[in-house]
């Protein structure tokens, strides 16, 4: 309506845009600046120095690093997806409209939760003299080992992650058009043909974007880790954890957490792209 | 196109145009609007009513030209400093306050004091007759109820003007016509200039002192309900209007009265009061109203067009019969039951259209 | 929908069951084991126990981890209302030239991982000055929170009748007179809302409030320092207390959201 701004636009609009560009962009952006800044008597000095990047980047224990959390992050993804999926697609398909509001509630529920209580709760879960080892020994079975191994992290990592698939997944296979599915069943496409080549396709972009934050959360998170998985190797986050506790080396600690950003950005970038492309028929 | 003398103006639109974009919205709108007057603004979907009345109330500024509100100019002047209450088409209550507090709303905006506020409120709760509801919600009532608060919440400051923006689109048929009247009457009542628009041309030529028909982002008319019915200005507003028959023409020579006009299918002497400047070779556009169209059968000897019954309408006492002539020109004729049988119309019969000359109207707006 | 097998429903059915299974045992596993006498719990379960509650009670510690969630908590909650309400407002009112980018910067925060925004504003905070104290976390949490805050009041600001503010303009009311008579009283049940949602987020977040409050740790640091020191089950005690706070904090929000009471609609 306005060709200049008013007053009362900007009074609205700027607490929020300034708010997020002081605390939000500048320190990121900070972040990058720091990467080639120098520690000198534990204190951080401005500087253009590419010190940092090669001292992070030519180490093995970096790369270690980097590959331990693609592949965690990954099967993170990928398992958390697997296992969400038939759940999803029961809560769309086949519950009535008030029960998929309950389990809607229902999922919510453990957003409120800490996850760190939660991790903690999995310790007692898993370890060797553990609540699931003992009911195994009951009958004879184990003692297995599910804690400070793979297998722990990514217990932790799905129950991080679960719920909010199960969301996303559930919400794009409600726009599915339930009469697709119907005509494929009615060209005698059996129910998992039609589930993999009607279904799935169709809700293509919400399964990509769930998997995606699922990734994305599980590359990022350090707590299950170091506390389900042991923290050897380490994952990126803990490289950071560690390297910003352990000393002033913040600058080393930016590097890492660039590598992961850029890292992110590209899977994102690569994630919607690929969700969005146009099936070709 | 504005005959009638009309009281002293309180709306001006003097060359007003809004452009969107590059999309024209409003084109060269120019009309006066009098004191006391019920004005109504028509046309169908997109043709620029509800922005025209827009920029009269302030919500939208005008791209170029200058709107005039009781002899002040109120370009870009913001609308709550305009005192233009407006009824809207979703009726816009405010769902968290109740009926008197939906009324008192424009007294509290403009620092009226709780006590005041509350008598001049009641006031108009009495007039519009739902004082009982005063501390109900709004989805408490019906949808008439609902109307009566917001012409109560608009009225409560006693503007000079009121605006309206298809209040009725959304009640069903009986109801529509019952606050047709209630508007009306309470438009005389009050003495205040009212703008409807609408896109019922029934609603409009019921209520209205004087009709805007609108189409395009162009005024097409501005007439009295009965001069636009009697002399439509152009085609659109003929089609409009529905109930005519139209033809192109050719002026011919020059008659005693007029000049001869011929057209496919004939040739007709029209009066130079209707014809006014057209010289020979001109192209002029004339209708004939359907129930100025008389029948004939074809053996009556009778000169006319020739044509088939393609169709009939009952319309109460009398019907309208749909014809086609030889050139696939429609004809649309209106007449009583008894004439109809008199030249033993059916469908499939063939007849002979004819009129009086004195029944054809040139439309001035045509003129190629 | 005829085409049923009752076999692969009942497959299906197991499914949803065992997933929220594996979810709850976690939080469930907690609550139990709070009121269990055993350190390290196992089966068969010890007996019934109140000492870990009473340990936390006496626990100065977590009485100071406690209060500064609070406050941070409270405060947080009222700055990023404010902050998501303009923003709500801004995107709903206004069309400009960066809008996108507006919102991008409004709305991203939640995809950025926890390990990176602690790095990015420990380092930006402490060489302002500005690190290790309850303000620091105060200002990552206004980050964090806004976005959700924003997105409830937005949603609610989309069921207005779109005439409803314009309506107020006509009779009279100026942009502020409209704000505070018109928009503000109907979008209340949803900054209601966001003032309970935004608290709740800020309650568990552990990981930035970790890098920066320093040494005014919020209740969440200092579970993760118990969970890095000695293994304590004082921890599902403070679980179960937060999770019930929260839980309440929840159910609240709720049913403000679908307040009937004044036509919400």
């Amino acid at each position: 309506m306005m060709k200049r701004p008013s007053l009362f636009s900007l009074v609205l609009a700027m607490p929020l845009l300034v708010w997020q560009l002081a605390f939000f962009l500048f320190p990121l952006l900070f972040l990058i600046a720091i990467s080639f800044w120098t520690v000198k008597m534990f204190q951080m000095q401005p500087d253009l120095s590419f010190a940092n990047w090669q001292r992070i980047l030519t180490r093995g224990v970096f790369w270690d690093a980097y590959l331990r959390t693609m592949i965690l992050a990954t099967s993170a993804a990928v398992l958390t997806s697997a296992i969400a999926f038939p759940a999803s697609y029961a809560i769309s398909f086949k519950l009535s409209e008030r029960a998929k509001r309950w389990m809607i509630f229902v999922l919510i529920i453990p957003f409120f939760t800490s996850y760190l209580v939660r991790v903690y709760s999995w310790q007692v879960f898993l370890t060797d003299a553990g609540i699931i080892n003992a009911a195994l020994g009951h009958i004879g079975l184990g003692p297995y080992p599910m804690l400070n191994n793979t297998f722990g992290t990514l217990v932790g990592m799905v129950t991080l992650c679960l719920p909010l698939v199960i969301l996303l997944q559930t919400f794009s296979l409600n726009f599915v058009n339930r009469d697709l599915i119907e005509a494929a069943h009615n060209l005698r496409c059996g129910r998992l043909r039609t589930v993999a080549s009607v279904v799935v396709p169709s809700a293509k972009v919400g399964l990509v974007i769930a998997a995606l934050f699922a990734f994305i959360l599980s590359f990022g998170d350090f707590v299950s880790p170091l506390y389900l998985g042991g923290g050897n190797p380490p994952t990126l986050s803990i490289m950071i954890t560690d390297i910003t506790k352990s000393g002033q080396q913040w600058p080393r600690a930016a590097v890492v957490a660039i590598m992961m950003i850029a890292t992110l950005m590209t899977v994102a970038f690569a994630a919607i792209t690929y969700a969005y492309k146009e099936r070709g028929k | 196109m504005d005959a009638s003398t009309t009281p002293p103006a309180i709306v001006k639109f003097d060359n007003v145009v809004k452009k969107f974009g590059d999309f024209v919205a409003v084109e060269k709108a120019d009309f006066e609007i009098g004191q006391g007057e019920f004005m109504a603004i028509m046309g169908s979907s997109g043709c620029g009513k509800t922005t025209t009345l827009r920029m009269l109330a302030g919500l939208e500024d005008p791209t170029s030209g200058d709107i005039y509100l009781d002899g002040e100019r109120v370009n870009g002047r913001a609308t709550w400093d305009r005192d233009t209450p407006m009824v809207w088409q979703s009726l816009a209550l405010f769902p968290f306050l109740t009926v008197q507090e939906n009324v008192e709303f424009s007294l509290k905006m403009r620092g009226v004091g709780k006590a005041e506020r509350a008598k001049r409120a009641r006031k108009w709760l009495e007039k519009m007759q739902i004082t009982e509801f005063a501390d109900r919600g709004i989805n408490q009532l019906s949808g008439g109820q609902r109307q009566r608060v917001a012409l109560a919440r608009a009225l409560v400051t006693e503007p000079k003007i009121l605006l309206l923006d298809e209040p009725l689109s959304a009640l069903d048929a009986h109801l529509k016509v019952r606050m047709q009247a209630v508007l009306s009457n309470l438009q005389k009542d009050l003495g205040i200039t009212f703008v409807y628009v609408t896109h019922s041309m029934s609603e409009a030529f019921a209520m209205a002192d004087r009709v805007v028909i609108m189409s395009r982002g162009r005024i097409e008319q501005i007439g009295t309900p009965e001069e636009i019915y009697r002399a439509p200005y152009n085609r659109f507003v003929a089609e409009f209007l529905g109930s005519a028959n139209i033809f192109d023409g050719v002026v011919g020579a020059a008659t005693p009265g007029g000049h001869m006009v011929a057209y496919d299918g004939g040739e007709v002497d029209l009066p130079a009061s209707e014809l006014l400047d057209a010289k020979t070779g001109d192209k002029v556009t004339f209708m004939v109203g359907a129930e100025n169209v008389d029948l004939a059968p074809t053996d009556a000897g009778q000169d006319g067009l020739a044509a088939t019954v393609v169709g009939e309408e009952f319309l109460g006492a009398t019907a309208t019969v749909f014809l086609e002539t030889d050139d696939g020109q429609e004809l649309k004729v209106q007449k009583s039951h008894a004439e109809l049988k008199a030249v033993k119309c059916h469908a499939g019969a063939r007849l002979i259209a004819h009129w009086a000359p004195s029944a054809c109207h040139v439309l001035p707006g045509e003129k190629g | 929908m005829g085409n049923e097998n009752k076999l692969i429903n009942g497959w299906l059915m197991l499914h949803i069951a065992l997933c929220l299974i594996f979810i709850f045992a976690p939080i469930a596993g907690s609550f139990v084991f709070s009121l269990n006498s055993d350190r390290f719990p196992s089966l068969p379960l010890g007996e019934f126990s109140l000492d870990w509650y009473r340990a936390i009670w006496n626990d100065p510690l977590v009485w100071s981890g406690f209060g500064n969630t609070v406050i941070v908590g409270l405060i947080v909650a009222v700055i990023a209302t404010i902050l998501g309400f303009g923003g709500a407002y801004t995107d709903y009112r206004y069309n400009f030239f960066g809008k996108s980018f507006y919102l991008a910067l409004a709305l991203l925060p939640p995809t950025i991982p926890v390990v990176i925004m602690g790095l990015a504003m420990l380092a930006f905070l402490s060489r302002i000055q500005l690190s290790g104290s309850t303000i620091s976390v105060v200002i990552a949490h206004g980050v964090m929170c806004s976005p959700f805050a924003m997105a409830i009041i937005r949603l609610r600001l989309s069921q207005m009748d779109p005439d409803l503010e314009a309506a107020a303009w006509n009779l009279g009311g100026n942009e502020w007179a409209t704000l505070r008579h018109v928009i503000i009283p109907f979008t209340r049940p949803a900054i209601f809302a966001a003032l309970f949602i935004t608290m709740a987020v800020s309650f568990d977040e552990f990981a930035v409030a970790w890098f920066v409050s320093g040494l005014n740790e919020t209740l969440p640091v200092k579970i993760l320092g118990f969970l890095q020191g000695q293994v304590s089950p004082r921890i599902n005690a403070i679980g179960s207390l937060a999770f019930l706070s929260s839980m309440t904090l929840i159910v609240l929000a709720q049913l403000l959201l679908r307040n009937p009471n004044e036509g919400s609609k």
